[in-house]
């Protein structure tokens, strides 16, 4: 058919005169049109097939033959757990036989509880038992180790010489007199190891009072800092750190050395017998 | 029924409510038989059909929005059993050569026997013309005019706009009537050879 205005009026609904005038102007068009009616009105003659009543009574048993998707999830969370009665085992596997979703959720379900635990290998016992941490010492003895105490009368020692006061002397004041000489030693040693960079910034302060306090606060922060790392750094077995003496195996310790030694060990002395 | 409706007869089927699943498919099994019939032309086919697209509607409840007609949806669900089963159907050599017993079931019993012989004749045509054009086009002329289908309701079954549906069953019907009168030719044709014979012989 060359003319295909009858079948766009048709789609675009056009009014029957419409479709009539140009039939009635279109040979061609009013052939295929009478054909197209007649092929129509055969449809229109016939009647819907009966469904018998046993389709009906089968469609009626549906809910209790399969369930649905949703119905399904639930189930099969059940039966993983192997507590779905008969009636549903059923209905969920014919589900199960129709839906390839379903099926396939179920698989994956039933294969993890089908999974057995992993062999762990031979050596990871080992590692393991050589990976365990440390214990812990308890935080009261942390505090009142002879390593703290150390920290603390630096930390003291460093306070008292950002307030432009001798250590010594206000040590002396403060009830400490008992102090050997090795005391003082010490506490000089800490001024000088920490005077490099004290001093300096101690004549500035009087000059520019700004700048001092902010230095001030910087250094009494890292000063704080340093302490409170020499408190709670945890003990090391066969730790790497140089120790008093022998340190870098240059031969003889340095002064420095054997004054915080000299220090040390009074402190851990006066501890005791406090 | 509006789709409000359609809506809470769902939800009820979904909770197990086996008055509602009573409703729907008293509601729809007519409808839905009818078209597993047209598509497959055998009472057995056509209730086994039937059952299947019953038990994927029951199974796939949770789908369905409201958006649009419940036997729109149904039907849509459904779709792919109808087109497999034809498919199936039409590779047998009976569907295109249609039995009066397949298509008695259509036929209305009021009218007398000669009008009942040709409806017969007409409709068996009807079918072996629909075995034999594009499935696209049968299955609108199935919808529409076979089982009355809006073609709002038939575009949302074959999810394609009106216009195409329109365009489709213009087609399907040309097509149809086409291969009608080439099948009237066809017998026509040995009568008319035959009468030709029988001159030539008494001209012999």
């Amino acid at each position: 058919m060359s003319c295909r205005e009858l079948e766009r009026l048709f789609v675009a609904g056009a009014a029957e005169a419409q479709i009539a005038a140009h039939r009635a102007g279109c040979s061609e068009c009013d052939r295929a049109g009478r054909e197209v009616d007649e092929a129509a009105s055969w449809t229109h003659d016939l009647k819907a097939p009966l469904w018998s009543p046993a389709l009906r009574a089968s469609l009626l048993e549906i809910p209790r033959l399969t369930v649905s998707c949703e119905g399904a999830d639930a189930l099969l969370a059940r039966a993983v757990e192997g507590e779905v009665a008969a009636s549903d085992q059923s209905r969920l596997e014919k589900h199960l036989s129709r839906c390839a979703a379903c099926t396939e959720a179920a698989g994956t379900l039933f294969a993890m509880r089908d999974l057995t635990a992993p062999v762990p290998p031979p050596w990871l016992a080992t590692r393991l038992a050589a990976a365990r941490p440390p214990a812990r010492t308890a935080s009261w003895r942390r505090i009142f180790s002879g390593r703290a105490v150390v920290a603390y009368a630096y930390a003291a020692a460093m306070a008292v010489m950002l307030l432009g006061l001798n250590p010594t002397a206000v040590a002396r004041k403060a009830g400490f007199a008992r102090l050997s000489e090795s005391t003082r030693v010490a506490v000089t040693v800490a001024q000088n190891s920490i005077g490099d960079r004290l001093g300096a910034l101690q004549e500035r302060a009087f000059r520019e009072l700004e700048v001092w306090k902010g230095r001030v606060t910087g250094y009494g922060r890292a000063a704080v800092s340093n302490a409170l790392a020499i408190v709670w750094r945890p003990e090391k077995k066969g730790s790497t750190r140089p120790r008093l003496g022998k340190e870098g195996g240059t031969g003889a310790p340095s002064d420095e050395f054997l004054a915080a030694d000299l220090f040390r060990r009074e402190l851990l002395t006066l501890r005791f017998r406090v | 029924m509006s789709t409000t409706e359609d809506t809470e007869l769902v939800a009820r089927c979904r909770k197990g409510d086996d008055d509602a699943w009573r409703a729907l498919v008293d509601r729809f099994g007519p409808r839905v038989y009818a078209i597993a019939y047209h598509f497959t032309l055998r009472r057995e086919d056509a209730e086994e059909l039937s059952q299947e697209i019953f038990l994927k509607v029951f199974e796939n409840f949770d789908r369905y929005d409201g958006g649009f007609p419940l036997v729109a949806w149904i039907l849509s669900v459904s779709r792919n059993l109808c087109i497999d089963r034809y498919r199936r159907r039409k590779r047998e050599k009976s569907f295109r050569f249609v039995s009066d017993d397949a298509v008695a079931p259509l036929l209305k019993s009021e009218d007398d026997p000669s009008s009942l012989a040709l409806k017969s004749e007409r409709t068996r045509l009807l079918f072996s013309a629909l075995a034999e054009i594009p499935e696209d086009l049968a299955e609108i002329l199935v919808l529409r005019d076979l089982n009355g289908l809006s073609y709002e309701e038939v575009g949302r079954i074959l999810e394609v706009p009106e216009g195409t549906v329109k365009s489709r069953l213009f087609r399907a019907r040309a097509e149809v009537a086409r291969k009608v009168r080439e099948r009237h030719e066809k017998k026509s044709a040995p009568s008319a050879l035959a009468s030709v014979a029988v001159a030539a012989a008494g001209f012999v």
